[in-house]
């Protein structure tokens, strides 16, 4: 009752404000950490204070390929989905050399997995670990790793196997935080580098190194920022037609279930500001971080994505396997929500838009890693790598696998 | 008075839990177990202070922390090579194990009321219960502290507060961010005597 009331009275205080201010006003919630405060808690209202909601844990120890309940999961009508890999704990992005070896990265266990396919079967082993959160890359014979501290080159990865590595770290001029810096990284059609760089913290005004995406040279060079005011982008990819940029981004948190919704963002050209943390989704004005006309200069998404989804890798599908109306379809993967009372996401879906990203229309691919009756899961979509044949790999951070999604005419 | 209404309540709790089925299902002991209880104790529950008790661990906490250990994650002197060759097959059996284990409260005395009391608050503003859950009782990659030793519980805050290196948790880093020497003691208090 006291609390309804307080409510009542502040919404007529801010209703009977003459002006919205001009400079930024942080509520007390958003102020920066430290306060004693989780950095995922941060940005959380004194009537959520004792949600028990806390994010999932990752499973750090490997997967036997028999309790991977693959039949759980449901695509559309031709399409089939099989084992691939599995054993590697943590699996996130992946790259495919010129050879055809796989390789990929990890968050919390640090690891790089380069798994090799001999047709029948695929083995794995770690090509480098203790690393801080690892993402990989491979772009003219060479095999890219960027931790949160470090960046590694592999020089002709392809021919040994054993390369010693170049330490490029010192060009990139990495900033320190680690929440929400876990990386995605990938070469443009430019021939640069894109790196992210998410804010380190739930809701908060981020200091110049953070929410933004930048590009360099692929020996370092020439850092330019080409996006600000993305708070944690997890995937981008190029459109194949308009060869732009197109990215996820993560909502913030503890604003309620269901908004500000992620985004699948889209960069006509470099230097635009996506909206954090003033603006999220398709136009939500922060509650705790807050100017006068929020959404101001602010590039909107082509589509939100979901309440607290956690939208991960985005791929443009090119080949030819799939029927003629998944070409230049956007796959995206969901890994699923904490921060939510009944669960979301855990799955992968097909968004179409037209070439310059309206009309978009978000469509089930697959589902079944979560159990709607049950609210429970046990796999999490993360990333999707085409191979030569038109079938798409598809990572499970959660089981540290990688099925194989084909189609059968 | 308080010993035996803590036994009485064990007791209550372990024939609760462990019906036929649950006895059934209780898991042999895995062949790297020494290696464990050597200093974590019979069936994990630590003789020493320093030492935590592995009992009642959320299994995917101890599978979790044994890999970051045996990958030089999470440092502890103690355990320096210990898991080497220890693949994650073994590794899960040991979580299963502990998890499935009765974890025997360690303070069994009456707990200073004041201090008791002061750490409760602590606890409270810094959200402890939110993961850990209300009654400390862990889950998932969480731990278990109610019922652990006070002197481990104070010093592994104190790593988490002062050192928040690699493998060490930046949420729990945050969590106790500011807290004194002293807060950490009361906390460590009221966690241990938590019942």
């Amino acid at each position: 009752m006291k609390f309804k009331l307080a409510c009542t009275s502040l919404a007529l205080v801010l209703a009977g404000c003459a002006q919205t201010p001009s400079q930024p006003v942080v509520s007390d919630v958003a102020k920066p950490l430290p306060a004693n405060v989780p950095a995922w808690q941060q940005g959380r209202s004194q009537d959520l204070a004792a949600s028990p909601l806390a994010p999932h844990a990752a499973r750090l120890t490997a997967v036997p390929a028999a309790e991977i309940p693959l039949n759980a999961l449901k695509l559309p009508p031709g399409f089939k989905i099989e084992l691939w890999a599995a054993g590697m704990p943590g699996i996130r992005a992946m790259t495919r050399t010129d050879s055809g070896k796989i390789y990929a990265g990890t968050r919390g266990i640090g690891r790089v997995y380069e798994i090799t396919d001999s047709g029948a079967q695929r083995t794995s082993r770690v090509l480098v670990d203790k690393l801080t959160q690892p993402a990989v890359t491979y772009h003219n014979g060479a095999l890219y790793v960027a931790a949160i501290d470090k960046v590694l080159r592999y020089e002709g990865i392809d021919r040994d196997p054993n390369v010693q590595p170049a330490d490029l770290t010192a060009r990139f001029n990495l900033p320190p935080e680690q929440h929400h810096n876990w990386k995605f990284i990938k070469f443009g059609p430019d021939g640069k580098l894109y790196v992210p760089f998410g804010a380190p913290c739930n809701i908060c005004v981020p200091g110049e190194p953070y929410a933004q995406i930048r590009r360099y040279n692929a020996d370092g060079s020439n850092m330019e920022v080409v996006a600000r005011g993305v708070r944690n982008t997890q995937g981008f990819d190029w459109h194949p037609v308009t060869k732009e940029m197109w990215f996820t981004d993560h909502g913030r948190d503890w604003m309620g279930d269901d908004s500000p919704e992620d985004e699948l963002n889209r960069m006509s050209r470099a230097g635009q500001n996506y909206g954090f943390p003033f603006c999220h989704a398709n136009g939500v004005a922060d509650r705790d971080v807050r100017k006068g006309n929020p959404c101001d200069g602010v590039t909107l998404p082509v589509v939100t994505t979901g309440p607290h989804a956690a939208t991960m890798g985005i791929h443009f599908y090119t080949g030819t396997m799939f029927p003629a109306e998944y070409r230049n379809v956007a796959f995206v993967a969901r890994k699923g929500s904490w921060n939510r009372t009944k669960k979301f996401g855990y799955d992968v879906v097909t968004i179409r838009t037209d070439a310059s990203g309206g009309n978009a229309r978000i469509e089930p691919f697959i589902t079944g890693f979560l159990d709607t009756q049950k609210d429970a899961f046990w796999g999490r979509p993360v990333y999707m790598l085409q191979l030569p044949d038109g079938s798409l790999l598809l990572s499970d951070e959660q089981m540290g696998a990688i099925y194989r999604v084909s189609y059968g005419r | 008075m308080a010993g035996r209404a803590v036994l009485r309540c064990g007791l209550a709790a372990a024939l609760f839990l462990a019906g036929p089925l649950a006895q059934s299902q209780q898991p042999a002991a895995p062949a790297k177990l020494p290696l464990c209880t050597a200093c974590h104790g019979p069936q994990g529950n630590s003789q020493v202070p320093t030492t935590p008790s592995l009992a009642g661990q959320p299994k995917l906490f101890v599978e979790n922390q044994l890999v970051l250990i045996r990958e030089g994650l999470r440092q502890i002197p103690e355990m320096k090579g210990l898991m080497d060759g220890v693949s994650d097959a073994e590794i899960v059996e040991l979580a299963n194990y502990f998890a499935a284990q009765r974890m025997v409260a360690t303070a069994t005395g009456t707990p200073d009321a004041a201090k008791f009391q002061r750490g409760k608050a602590l606890a409270g503003a810094a959200h402890c219960g939110s993961c850990h859950l209300p009654d400390y009782s862990g889950r998932q990659q969480i731990p278990r502290l109610a019922g652990q030793h006070e002197k481990f519980l104070l010093e592994a805050m104190k790593q988490f507060r002062d050192h928040p290196g690699p493998g060490r948790d930046t949420i729990m880093a945050a969590s106790l961010y500011g807290l004194k020497d002293n807060d950490l003691a009361d906390l460590a208090h009221y966690l241990a005597h938590y019942r």
